[in-house]
């Protein structure tokens, strides 16, 4: 792994210069959190490092709620997305197994991955919410985003993950090879004291295979008890960054408009004839699980879920799903 | 990461005749812009213009690739505006899509075909493919059943059949009219009176899902095994590319890994029938 050391005036300075050839977006903190916002040059010193997920996901970059998905597009500016947590990294990879696989790859999502250079921050904290560690997600980025820009102290540690990146990095001289380990022990430091909050944060949850093992024994009594709170909207499949299902609406000229769908709204899984498979509330709210904890694992090797607590945070039933993963794991549940 | 083709764009299909199967049920005959073909049992998504967009299987020869043919029960929204249209309309067609009816593994078998209602219209494809194979087959066997006489569809299918060396083909119905001969009952009442090496056979079924479990369960009952049921799985196929997660079924996409399953593939899943 290739690290580079920039002081952040030199780094904010060189994203000013950036910003002439590239739209970049960061995680910025503002009154209602912190969220990715589009940077002009007086936003630069706004931009937050090592700071915990965006109230939005990233998938929202690349799977917009609603396009017309048959229209050519132009893309002018390649795109910097800066300051993004590994769980949202690692939930990007899942979305690429879906949209880039080899048979039928989606070409917007296609484009607009080429067009994009991530960015990547360490956390050094985490809110309350986070459980990334509790299924094997660090939470900081060494495989699969871009480069990763952590700030020490008025330093810009790089991380030089892909060959993207390198290219990237070595366009900016002011970036230099760091002189001795120092700074690196400093971050390695970090990671173990952040995953320490995680792993005294996620006391109790079951792991990857456990969960999914849980959900498939489960009778139907858990699913009633905790989608008796769930009103069907949609904020848990609105806010993932895996959740990825979406709806073809016709328009005149054969043209498609592809919009973002979600498998807890009434009606997803219903046909022509009729048959709802997921007619029932507590089928569609257990479906969510299945999906995520059971059948992505089989499809793609991964769990569909991040970690990142956003679905917990946006519920308005109050529905907290590690409460429930731990109440199957406590075999509290009556298997039917 | 080359390719770039849009997965979401249909191709234009001129639809060259309309043909009244039954009071609700058509068959659109399609001349796609370029030469398209297909495998038996896989399924194409066919769009009406700015209306909507619905998956079906080709009713027609898979060795035919000039034009192709789609039966079409009225049943939703896209079929209703389906059954209004005059030919002379252009379609779009994306696809093929899926799994279909491994043909070859029929090699050296007995092929008993259990269809029901508007499940014809896939079979009629199947029975094309397999007669252009019959040498290598040891016979064929359709039973199917529809609700009355003027539901059922491709009625000259059956004489035809029976007079096709290897062939048999057997129709009963739900409710019989004053002028109706043949046999009455659901469709697996006619699985009773066939004779069938069973041993050396695979079993194809398709067609509404109550008519499917139950023919899966009396399939089962004669002494076939899991893995010799092939099932045609009718799930919301919106997508057509594994993507759009409607027609998830368990850890399969109907419409990449299937239509098609054995039901030793899919029995775990307790969605199947719904």
């Amino acid at each position: 792994m290739q690290y580079r050391c920039i002081k952040k005036e030199e780094w904010d300075k060189t994203l000013e210069q950036l910003l002439l050839s590239y739209t970049i977006f960061g995680s910025v903190r503002n009154e209602f959190g912190i969220d990715y916002e589009l940077i002009s040059p007086e936003d630069i010193p706004r931009i937050s490092y090592n700071t915990p997920k965006p109230v939005t996901s990233l998938k929202s970059f690349f799977l917009p709620v609603r396009e017309n998905c048959t229209s050519e597009k132009v893309y002018e500016k390649p795109m910097i997305i800066l300051g993004i947590p590994n769980c949202d990294i690692e939930g990007l990879c899942l979305l690429d197994e879906i949209y880039l696989d080899s048979e039928f790859s989606d070409i917007h999502y296609r484009k607009r991955r080429e067009n994009t250079l991530l960015i990547a921050s360490d956390c050094t904290s985490i809110q309350e919410h986070c459980h990334c560690l509790s299924y094997n997600i660090h939470p900081y980025s060494s495989v699969n985003a871009d480069i990763a820009a952590i700030n020490f102290d008025g330093t810009i540690v790089l991380r030089v993950i892909t060959v993207k990146g390198e290219e990237f990095v070595r366009k900016i001289p002011a970036a230099i090879t760091p002189e001795n380990d120092s700074i690196l022990s400093l971050v390695e430091s970090a990671h173990e004291a952040t995953e320490a909050l995680l792993s005294a944060a996620d006391y109790g949850l079951p792991d990857v295979k456990a969960s999914g093992k849980r959900v498939i024994e489960s009778g139907t009594a858990i699913w009633e008890k905790y989608s008796s709170r769930c009103v069907s909207c949609g904020a848990c499949v609105s806010i993932c960054p895996t959740c990825s299902c979406f709806l073809l609406i016709d328009k005149p000229g054969f043209e498609k408009v592809k919009q973002m769908d979600g498998c807890q709204y009434p009606g997803f899984e219903r046909v022509a004839g009729g048959e709802d498979a997921l007619y029932e509330l507590h089928n569609r709210f257990k479906n969510r699980y299945l999906c995520k904890y059971v059948w992505k694992s089989m499809k793609f090797g991964s769990i569909a879920c991040t970690g990142c607590g956003r679905c917990i945070e946006a519920c308005i039933g109050h529905i907290n799903k590690n409460e429930i993963l731990r109440e199957l794991d406590a075999k509290k549940v009556n298997v039917e | 990461m080359s390719n770039n083709k849009n997965i979401y764009k249909p191709v234009r299909a001129l639809l060259t005749d309309v043909i009244t199967e039954s009071p609700l049920i058509k068959t659109f005959v399609l001349e796609p812009e370029t030469n398209f073909s297909f495998e038996t049992g896989q399924f194409i998504e066919l769009s009406v213009d700015g209306i909507g967009e619905a998956p079906f299987t080709p009713s027609s020869s898979p060795l035919v690739t000039e034009n192709l043919e789609v039966t079409v029960m009225k049943t939703g929204y896209v079929t209703e505006y389906m059954h209004h249209l005059k030919p002379g309309v252009l379609m779009g067609i994306r696809g093929p899509y899926g799994r279909g009816y491994p043909v070859r593994n029929f090699f050296g078998k007995e092929v008993l075909i259990l269809g029901g209602g508007c499940g014809l219209a896939p079979i009629r494809s199947l029975l094309y493919a397999l007669e252009d194979i019959k040498d290598k087959l040891i016979k064929v066997i359709l039973c199917y059943g529809s609700k009355t006489p003027t539901d059922c569809i491709y009625k000259p299918l059956f004489a035809r059949l029976n007079h096709t060396e290897k062939f048999e083909a057997h129709l009963t119905v739900d409710k019989p009219d004053e002028g109706w001969k043949g046999s009455v009952g659901v469709a697996t009442t006619l699985l009773n009176s066939i004779s069938i090496n069973i041993k050396s056979s695979i079993a194809v079924v398709c067609g509404p899902p109550v008519m499917m479990k139950f023919g899966t369960i009396r399939l089962l009952e004669m002494g076939y095994n899991e893995d010799q049921i092939y099932l045609s799985m009718e799930k919301n196929m919106s997508c057509g590319l594994g993507k759009c997660g409607h027609c998830m079924m368990g850890e399969f996409f109907v419409c990449r890994d299937g239509p098609v399953f054995t039901y030793d593939e899919i029995k775990h899943n307790p969605e199947i029938w719904k």
